[in-house]
């Protein structure tokens, strides 16, 4: 289509192994990115870590990102000071919060109707406190995630300290049933599909989706250096559109992709089967071991509610949640990092050509709703 | 001037014993060599490690960067290169497969030699590796390539340095590599094998 264009041809992009990595699977099987004279190849890693410093040091062009780290790395928090940007949402949602069975039946025991309320948990601690047992545990994928934001943030409504009150570890979202199991941790706070799996096999219960947190988070992004955006910038449009049209494809035919998902996913984990991926694809509820209905683990959304669109409100959003923790130092101006960091005008200029984007692009590049939880 | 502290985290123990005698040799003390992030927090306490160097491919490096985030907990914040005009090292770092986490006081001048010492020995041992892979495919090719001539030699009664060229001409004229020709030709006989 543009091959004649783009600046790069061939491209080195990383991902995670979870079920919203599927933007890029898609857009790779699909010949999404061909269409747009791109040859890319993909490439799983094992860490956010790696991802970020790849994509920093430009050993891969972009990549399958948690959207704080983009905020993070362009200060120099937790590692090299390098100005990362994105210009494109993989999708919503997903992530939730699994407790062990133990934990699940202390809540219940607790408050069986509000077991699941953060207030109940807030009591099951303060109980846990009395008796002198040790502090609970929660596992979250990485320091500067929405997964940590939104626990933190759903413990703090009912005024436990997440930095005094229990503990947060972080572990790789692979080992976070291993761990649960072998009541290393109380509860995790990942993606999917690992409290589908958690679930299924019987190790746990789900509590609270990232849903019932953020009302449509944000999530993954797609992150590349603004060095690179600024050389590249057709082929980062050609990246956006192939993207973009995956996103649209997975809202009409995401059962169709479990299998590409599956054979991506249990590439190092055998614990992945497609039952497993199926909630977060397709919405549909899962049966815990005692076959009762549990809460659907996060769906996530693709492309529909301008899912794809980097808002500057999700930025907001992010950093704000990141000041109340005093993560961000007090010199930085939020508005500016994040005006830096989301470029909802590469987005628009990658898709003012396509057919109806009238629709698929919003009047504002801002959404009140989005700050509605502070 | 005290040598500096150094910790290991790889899953493969004989590259970081490689790595481990190298440093020694250079003076430093390798205070902990870890297989696994497994009880890693608990080892930067007691052993307060001035560096620590880590398996770029290891899953736990998650779990070691949320040090940087817990200095509450712990009051030296560990950091990997907090210097941007460290680029270079990094990048080299990064190609060879190492991570480091710089602990807050190390002077940078003394960072360098160490991971200088740190990306030869991972090349090193990456080089090494190749070259055992390279020799383990040689051989299993020369197997596929003996099989082969022997079936030609039985079956279409040919010498072995006919049936040798039989297969060399085959794989120019496709060009393609002779052990491709010999695979397919095991192929071919076993299908049409009684």
């Amino acid at each position: 289509m543009n091959g004649a264009k783009v600046e790069k041809k061939a491209l080195k992009l990383g991902y995670m192994p979870l079920s919203d990595c599927l933007p890029l699977l898609v857009a790779q099987q699909q010949g999404f990115f061909e269409q747009q004279g791109l040859k890319v190849e993909l490439q799983q890693e094992v860490s956010w870590s790696n991802i970020r410093d790849k994509v920093i040091v430009g050993h891969l062009d972009g990549a399958h990102m948690l959207a704080p780290m983009i905020l993070a790395s362009s200060i120099g928090l937790g590692g090299l000071k390098k100005s990362l940007i994105t210009a494109f949402s993989m999708g919503l949602n997903g992530n939730a919060l699994t407790v062990s069975n133990s934990l699940h039946r202390e809540l219940f025991e607790l408050n069986t109707t509000e077991f699941d309320q953060a207030s109940t948990m807030k009591q099951l601690i303060e109980q846990r406190k009395a008796q002198k047992l040790p502090a609970l545990v929660f596992a979250t994928v990485y320091p500067y995630s929405c997964h940590n934001l939104q626990l933190r943030d759903w413990l703090a409504s009912a005024d436990i300290d997440p930095d005094k009150d229990i503990d947060i570890v972080i572990l790789p979202p692979s080992q976070m049933v291993d761990h649960l199991k072998l009541q290393h941790i109380d509860g995790f706070f990942a993606g999917a599909p690992w409290n589908s799996v958690a679930i299924l096999q019987g190790h746990g219960h789900c509590l609270i989706t990232g849903m019932e947190i953020w009302q449509n988070a944000p999530e993954k992004v797609l992150g590349v250096t603004l060095e690179w955006a600024e050389k590249n910038p057709e082929c980062h449009h050609a990246v956006i559109r192939a993207l973009y049209q995956a996103c649209a494809w997975l809202e009409q035919h995401a059962e169709q992709a479990l299998p590409l998902l599956q054979s991506h996913l249990s590439l190092n984990s055998p614990l992945i089967d497609q039952e497993c991926l199926i909630p977060a694809i397709t919405g549909e509820y899962i049966f815990d071991n005692n076959q009762e209905k549990s809460k659907a683990p996060g769906t996530l959304v693709f492309n529909r509610s301008m899912a794809n669109f980097p808002w500057l409100s999700h930025g907001q959003l992010i950093c704000s949640q990141m000041k109340r923790w005093h993560w961000l130092p007090p010199s930085i101006d939020s508005d500016e990092l994040v005006a830096n960091c989301y470029r909802p005008d590469i987005y628009r200029q990658a898709l003012a050509s396509q057919p109806l984007s009238d629709e698929i692009l919003p009047e504002n590049n801002f959404l009140q709703d989005h700050l509605a939880t502070l | 001037m005290k040598p500096a502290r150094v910790m290991l985290v790889d899953d493969t123990p004989t590259r970081s014993a490689i790595l481990e005698q190298a440093l020694l040799d250079q003076g430093l003390i390798v205070v902990c060599r870890l297989e696994s992030a497994q009880g890693l927090i608990k080892n930067v306490e007691v052993h307060q490690p001035d560096i620590i160097i880590m398996d770029l491919e290891s899953p736990d490096r998650d779990t070691l960067e949320n040090m940087t985030v817990l200095n509450q907990h712990n009051p030296k914040p560990v950091i990997m290169f907090s210097d941007e005009d460290d680029s270079q090292i990094i990048a080299q770092a990064v190609q060879a497969g190492v991570s480091a986490y710089i602990v807050d006081g190390l002077n940078p001048s003394r960072v360098k030699p160490i991971m200088d010492v740190a990306i030869a020995r991972f090349r090193e041992y990456q080089a090494l590796k190749n070259e055992l892979k390279q020799t383990r495919d040689q051989l299993a090719d020369r197997k596929v390539i003996d099989k082969a001539k022997g079936l030609l030699m039985k079956t279409r009664g040919l010498d072995e340095e006919q049936a040798y060229h039989a297969m060399r001409k085959m794989a120019m004229d496709q060009s393609k590599p002779i052990v491709d020709i010999a695979q397919n030709i095991l192929s071919v006989m076993e299908l049409l094998a009684p």
